[in-house]
């Protein structure tokens, strides 16, 4: 068929008017060798074909060069010729029953000349052709059917890949937000030291001046240069670094348009994406074996993404350690076997912790961490603890456990600067199978901004680092407090813990010690609970069970503080304090802004310069104290 | 527990020798504090060659590196020295403002470096003979 309709277009194209097929046609019906195949009927104004059989296999390859009837009355068609059919009713065929006879008004043996008016038709609406009705109904069901299969596997692998692209925006979107709050962190940081040592210089030029009275007029910022000469080392100039430093800071304004969005596409992902996460995770949890499963859950089992039911089990898994662990019966309060289990039990009996604190199981704690002697003393402090440790060199490996097996772990610590994967993104990989779990950063970097983007990414706690055990103790009494054999009221676990951790140190604490960090109480890890502007931060304490808080994203969530932590009076201790702002000269302490609710420096601050000289002398016991548990002073 | 100056701050270093099953046998804080100087060895060696490169992330990825383990170990003095060269090596001074002069960054980290090998070398010295080790 294709020649042919070539081989018309062209005839067409060539400007004339009349046909070639139905020139051909007539030529055809002219030869009267063919009478028994094809003829003009008797009334010369339709010609039949007899047997079609012959005439497709003899005459059309002679005069059409080709021997497909089908094309041939669909050509017929175009040229709107029409089938002739014959009454039934008046049993008369009168060429019998498998003749073929078509009609055109024009169409005439006597009417040679009036075949210029046979025109093709016009593109017009496309009938079915004749040809096709020839299928039977079935089989174009199941074209139908196989193409419609196609598509929908068009469709899911779209989906799929729009599945991938989404997580992969979030995660984009969530690090560009997390970039944007540390760079304002820094930015204020810098801020704040600018101001912190203008103040110090303005200090230091007016005593100048109260010494040099003649100066005294001078003592404006816009210091005239021409008193340089009386000063010799010219300090009374401000700073041109500080003055630098300040202008850069002030050039560099965010665009709060792209801000916005930003905010907004988070705070969306936040709400679509954790809620249904959270919702499938029983899903996740029914997948049997341990084979491969992706970092990014399965988009086919996210009830999100699929166009089709599948015949997975979307019911609650009993055995899910969310529920396992609420039943609200009474569970057995110990277990000899288990804790006989316990090899450390056996080896550290006569260590503080005599017996196991653990019920009917034992904590089994990832301690992810890169570094090996700390990766070695968080184990062994946890074996300590009478845990079982697994440990994972970064991020990767961190993954890889939990997604191997995403329920193994009932706690993760984590460590944040790691190669390969850094905690904060393992935390969020981690999270799209494992919600529940806590996960625990342990960092030296717990500035507020810095722990904000670690809420923001699901984790559910600081470990100010270098950790002490105590600290590890606490983590894992708050956030394990089901899995206690003697649970404790909140207030029982920080109250305890919180003496543990402000006693170890020698001798009775300095009065800034207490300050710093608001009393022994807040020592070990305060960090939970430093909010931005009061809010408080502290995602959850036992009396609620764990498991039931929808804990991991908790930051935006006012949840209530623990009993023995007054959050007013930490803050306004911090104001206060001294720790905050102790500038070693020489010394290798850097100041830290855990609390940005002293932003304003006035003459309070120059007050505290020299206390907090004073306080930064090198005397280990006192440093200790104040940098101590909640180890503040490291950048990252 | 033996005195080591300000070198080691005594309430951390106390928690790592307490996970020792006797003050007789410290089968966990010795290997663990040997094994410690070797990776600040290693460690040196790896910034030197840094240090030649001027390749200042690396300094500072060595130095958080190590600061780490000083700090867990409650190694105060080294865990300074090494906060000096994490912090240079991001072009920043102690207090955290910028540092744009490449060379007294390098500088400065040329010099901690130097100090924190001879801090180390002293308290291994210390160590060992605290965990009675012969070298």
């Amino acid at each position: 068929m294709p020649p042919l309709e070539s081989d018309l277009a062209a005839a067409q194209a060539a400007g004339n008017n009349s046909s070639d097929f139905v020139r051909k046609l007539y030529k055809m019906l002219e030869d009267p060798s063919y009478n028994s195949v094809v003829r003009w009927s008797a009334d010369g104004d339709s010609f039949v074909v007899l047997e079609n059989e012959k005439f497709t296999k003899t005459i059309l390859p002679k005069h059409f060069k080709h021997s497909n009837f089908a094309s041939f009355v669909r050509q017929l068609n175009k040229y709107d010729f029409h089938k002739v059919r014959h009454n039934e009713e008046s049993g008369e065929t009168p060429y019998g029953r498998d003749a073929w006879e078509f009609r055109h008004p024009e169409f005439r043996a006597d009417r040679k000349d009036n075949l210029d008016s046979i025109r093709r038709k016009a593109p017009a609406p496309r009938k079915a052709p004749a040809a096709e009705d020839a299928f039977p109904a079935t089989q174009q069901i199941v074209v139908l059917s196989e193409s419609l299969a196609a598509t929908q596997h068009q469709i899911q692998a779209l989906q799929e890949q729009y599945f991938e692209l989404a997580q992969t925006n979030k995660v984009l979107v969530n690090e560009v937000v997390s970039l944007q709050k540390m760079v304002r962190a820094q930015s204020q940081v810098s801020n704040e030291l600018i101001t912190h040592l203008n103040n110090i210089e303005d200090r230091r030029r007016s005593s100048r001046h109260s010494a040099h009275s003649s100066h005294s007029s001078h003592s404006g910022p816009s210091f005239h240069p021409g008193a340089l000469g009386l000063l010799p080392d010219g300090a009374d100039e401000p700073a041109p670094e500080l003055r630098r430093a300040r202008e850069i800071l002030n050039g560099v304004s965010a665009d709060s348009q792209a801000d916005r969005e930003l905010e907004r596409l988070s705070v969306a992902y936040h709400q679509n994406g954790s809620p249904a996460e959270s919702g499938t995770s029983s899903v996740m949890f029914t997948q049997p074996g341990p084979g491969p499963i992706a970092l990014v859950h399965d988009p086919l089992n996210d009830p999100r993404h699929m166009v089709y039911p599948v015949g997975q089990t979307t019911g609650i898994d009993p055995f899910h350690s969310d529920h396992i662990h609420n039943i609200p019966y009474s569970r057995p309060l110990s277990n000899p076997n288990v804790m006989a289990e316990g090899p450390q039990q056996m080896t550290t009996p006569p260590k503080e912790q005599g017996e196991s604190v653990w019920g009917l199981k034992r904590p089994r704690i990832l301690l992810v961490e890169d570094d090996k002697t700390c990766a070695r003393i968080g184990s062994k402090f946890l074996l300590n603890m009478d845990c079982s440790v697994e440990t994972a060199n970064d991020g990767l490996e961190a993954v890889d456990k939990i997604n191997h097996e995403s329920n193994r772990f009932d706690l993760i610590f984590m460590d944040i600067i790691m190669p390969h994967l850094d905690g904060v993104s393992a935390t969020a990989m981690i999270r799209m199978v494992a919600p529940r779990i806590p996960i625990i950063a342990m960092t030296s970097n717990i500035r507020q901004e810095d722990i904000q983007t670690y809420f923001n990414f699901g984790m559910n706690d600081v470990l100010a680092k270098p950790f002490t055990k105590d600290g590890m103790i606490r983590i894992l009494k708050k956030h394990l407090s089901y899995m206690l054999k003697d649970p404790q009221p909140a207030g029982l676990v920080s109250d305890d813990t919180g003496q543990h951790v402000g006693g170890p140190g020698p001798g009775p604490g300095p009065a800034a010690s207490s300050q710093t960090y608001g009393g022994g109480g807040m020592a070990g890890m305060t960090i939970a609970t430093i909010g931005t502007g009061g809010q408080v931060k502290f995602e959850q304490t036992p009396v609620q069970s764990p498991a039931t808080t929808s804990s991991w994203h908790s930051p935006s969530q006012m949840t209530h503080t623990s009993p023995n932590v007054d959050n007013g009076g930490y803050m306004s201790a911090v104001g206060s304090g001294s720790g905050g702002m102790v500038l070693t000269p020489g010394g290798t302490q850097r100041p830290q802004f855990a609390n940005q609710v002293v932003p304003q420096v006035g003459t309070p601050n120059i007050g505290r310069i020299p206390e907090g000289m004073a306080l930064g002398d090198d005397r280990p016991e006192k440093r200790q104290r104040l940098y101590g548990p909640s180890q503040g002073s490291f950048v990252q | 527990m033996p005195d080591f100056g300000d070198h080691v701050d005594n309430t951390i270093f106390s928690q790592i020798l307490e996970m020792d099953e006797s003050e007789a046998d410290r089968d966990f804080s010795g290997p663990l504090v040997l094994n410690f100087f070797d990776q600040a060895i290693e460690t040196f060696q790896k910034m030197e060659e840094a240090l030649a490169e001027k390749d200042l992330d690396t300094l500072s990825g060595l130095g958080h590196f190590l600061k780490g383990s000083s700090a867990t170990l409650g190694f105060n003095k080294i865990r300074d020295s090494c906060q000096v060269i994490q912090q240079y090596g991001h072009q920043l001074t102690v207090d955290g403002s910028t540092e744009p002069d490449e060379n007294v960054c390098l500088q400065k980290i040329t010099d901690a470096l130097k100090a924190v090998k001879v801090d180390t070398k002293e308290l291994d010295k210390a160590m060992k003979k605290f965990f009675e080790v012969t070298e």
